[in-house]
């Protein structure tokens, strides 16, 4: 284990927590990027240029510029490093020499290249740092995201509040990605970084220091390879074993041709080997961008459950039957509900124009009736009660007279909704699908999320999310829940 | 200290072991295999049934010749001694024009298993996670439909009750349509006897127990294929 490896966790935190972050080579090019995004940072921000053409602008931020690292009077925490690869070394040097908490290379032209002086200047760089035991993030990334000091790696990511959710990626627009759509789904992020080429510091670093963070509930992965499998399976076992790891694995398709001489070698390829890393550990597989985030809302905002049965609400026929196959393909089941249910609806439903097996299809109970809030109301609390039913799911229209109306008047069928989500004690979802209007239908959702509600635009994210949910809890029957932030 | 087995095939520089010394190394491990014996001469393969037991199970062993049935290397269900001695000219002779210049060491007598559900037990290493075991329903479904499950090594109990779950022939395990069940918790024992013995046995690259039968008071390797790591 190298030195760095070591007390990780610990070295980790200065860098994770800055109080001082120097850039190193902003200028107009990027639109001073970096010093931007540090606006509202609550520490002191430095930059490190020496190019005069680049002093005014520098200046109208209000920046203080230094000609050289060294020179910055007080301690450095945090260092970010947006120069030309051949300077990397030197910046390197002045880390170490300035004993700095870590430093970020968004430089990238490295081994990732494939080029020979690329990948020479990046050995040097490693070399460098791991003699050091600096704590060298990159290179080839964006570094560290904390929006509840204002560090950040764009001015379009939120900050003053931070939120339970942790993310690693390897790449800089997955770690920007995931900020910045979370953020319409009630995904509010504790820290963040994107660790590009891991040359020093690697996902098992990372994930390491944010299973020990207190304020991290839930952590999100991008992964494209890693250095040392056997160090990330047990840190990965150990983490997964007290909060949830989503990993979404780049890469995943690339065909793993190897000679073998066994039929185990042959199916042993590498994707199926990061399955069985993910599934063996507890940990959550998801394959793209929306699947995390979906998982990612379900875990914070829907309540835990081991069951598999879902009693299923649409405001259609056609939606009834849509959502059924959508659910039942993903592995989920729709049993029939109790005798003692259907008697309950009987007294109230109108099947003419809706019927009540389940799915429940609504339309003419809630969507048409004069007393649809109180009859939502009846129907979500029967589900609620039944024994064959785990799960619930409701599928509302954006449209949905008053859900959209004025924001100041109380909205009945959102706080009926609303209220639902609170006294059921089964894992319930939301979905407002987009087949209306974009606009109006994602305006729903974030008024969804925003009262704790799990919320997503369409049958099959809902289902998958769901799906998810349910696995990770079999896995994991004793973890609690972790609060939305 | 590895087995004699691993020993000596590494010092004659071999990597593949014989399926005579895959199942004694399996044998060894602790793992059920089925009862068989080297013959390098006809008549000590018809001495070698008669002891085991009619039928028997005739089989090349050359390190040379790893496809053994596509080479004319395998004869099932011999159940006197007249057949085992045709078996073994037949073998010999469809080794030596399929392989000409091959090693052989002799036939393996086994004895005829009994019927039981074929399942496959295996590991290969990840170049980043090392040793990973698998389990699967053996012959065509684990080679044509891919019907498998992986665990890296090494296993607990849990891993080896999931994995065998896992896989979607697994009604076929519990007795489907009147046939014999598999003992599922032998099939767990035996996983994790095999990932303690690979756990701690790194000399050994590649593994294969194809067949396994199982049955519902336990199981029986038939075939074992072992391949080390070349020492540099």
């Amino acid at each position: 284990m190298s030195k760095v490896a070591e007390s990780t966790a610990n070295k980790l935190d200065r860098v994770f927590n800055p109080r001082s972050v120097a850039v190193v080579g902003d200028k107009r090019a990027i639109g001073y990027m970096w010093l931007r995004s540090l606006i509202p940072f609550k520490g002191k921000v430095y930059s490190v240029q020496i190019d005069p053409n680049e002093l005014p602008g520098i200046e109208e931020l209000g920046v203080e510029n230094y000609l050289n690292l060294m020179d910055i009077p007080g301690p450095v925490d945090y260092v970010i490093a947006s120069v030309p690869r051949a300077v990397a070394p030197r910046i390197v040097e002045d880390c170490i020499q300035k004993n700095v908490g870590g430093v970020c290379f968004f430089s990238s032209g490295f081994a990732e290249t494939g080029t020979e002086e690329g990948i020479r200047l990046q050995q040097v760089i490693t070399d460098q740092a791991r003699d050091a035991g600096l704590n060298l993030i990159g290179p080839n990334c964006v570094g560290l995201y904390n929006p509840e000091i204002g560090l950040r790696h764009t001015e379009a990511q939120a900050y003053g509040e931070a939120g339970p959710v942790g993310f690693i990626a390897q790449s800089g627009t997955q770690a920007t990605l995931f900020s910045l759509v979370g953020q319409h789904h009630g995904i509010k992020i504790s820290k963040s970084v994107s660790y590009g080429n891991a040359v020093v510091l690697d996902s098992s670093d990372f994930l390491e220091y944010l299973g020990s963070d207190e304020k991290t509930g839930i952590i999100g992965m991008y992964i494209e390879g890693v250095k040392d499998g056997r160090r990330f399976l047990d840190c990965l076992k150990n983490v997964a074993s007290r909060k949830p790891v989503l990993i979404w694995k780049g890469g995943e398709t690339e065909a793993g041709a190897r000679a073998t001489a066994s039929h185990t070698g042959a199916l042993a390829e590498s994707g199926v080997v990061w399955q069985t890393v993910t599934k063996q550990c507890g940990a959550i597989r998801v394959e793209c961008l929306d699947e995390m985030i979906d998982v990612i809302e379900a875990l914070l905002y829907a309540k835990p459950g081991t069951g598999n049965r879902v009693g299923l609400v649409a405001m259609s026929g056609g939606q009834s039957v849509a959502v059924t196959d959508t659910f039942a393909k993903a592995g989920l089941d729709i049993p029939l509900l109790t005798e003692a249910s259907y008697k309950r609806l009987a007294s109230f439903f109108d099947i003419i124009g809706g019927s009540y097996r389940n799915p429940l299809d609504i339309s003419s109970t809630f969507f048409m009736a004069a007393n649809g809030v109180s009859n939502l109301n009846s129907m979500l609390d029967i589900l609620d009660k039944d024994p064959n039913i785990d799960c619930i799911a409701l599928e509302l229209f954006p449209a949905v007279r008053p859900l959209n109306n004025d924001p100041e008047t109380k909205d009945p069928v959102l706080e009926a909704v609303s209220d639902f989500n609170k006294r059921t004690g089964k894992p319930f979802v939301v979905i407002v699908t987009e087949a209306y209007s974009d606009a109006l239908a994602s305006e729903t959702r974030e008024k969804l999320v925003g009262r704790g509600i799990a919320s997503f635009p369409g049958f099959e994210r809902a289902a998958r999310a769901l799906k998810k949910l349910v696995e990770y809890y079999q896995f994991h029957p004793e973890q609690s829940l972790v609060e939305a932030g | 200290m590895p087995s004699k087995i691993i020993t000596n095939a590494l010092k004659e520089k071999r990597t593949v072991l014989t399926e005579i010394e895959s199942k004694q190394l399996m044998s060894e491990a602790g793992m059920p295999v089925i009862e068989s014996g080297l013959a390098k001469t006809k008549a000590q393969a018809i001495a070698m049934s008669k002891k085991l037991g009619f039928p028997v199970v005739l089989k090349i062993v050359s390190p040379d010749i790893i496809h053994k049935s596509d080479s004319g290397g395998v004869k099932l269900g011999l159940s006197n001694s007249a057949q085992v001695g045709r078996a073994y000219s037949e073998i010999m002779a469809a080794a030596k024009q399929a392989a000409p210049g091959a090693k052989i060491h002799g036939v393996s007598v086994q004895k005829m298993a009994s019927p039981g559900v074929e399942v496959i037990m295996g590991m290969s290493k990840d170049a980043q996670f090392g040793p990973v075991l698998m389990f699967g329903l053996g012959g065509v479904f684990v080679e044509v439909l891919k019907d498998v499950a992986f665990r890296i090594v090494p296993l607990v109990r849990r891993d080896a009750s999931q994995m065998i779950r896992e896989i979607k022939g697994y009604p076929l395990l519990e007795g489907y349509r009147g046939q014999e069940p598999a003992n599922i918790t032998v099939l767990e024992d035996l996983l994790l006897k095999l990932s303690d013995f690979i756990d701690k046995t790194p000399e050994i690259k590649e593994l294969d127990l194809n067949p396994i039968l199982a049955y519902s008071d336990g199981a029986v390797a038939v075939d074992a294929r072992v391949i080390l790591e070349s020492q540099a």
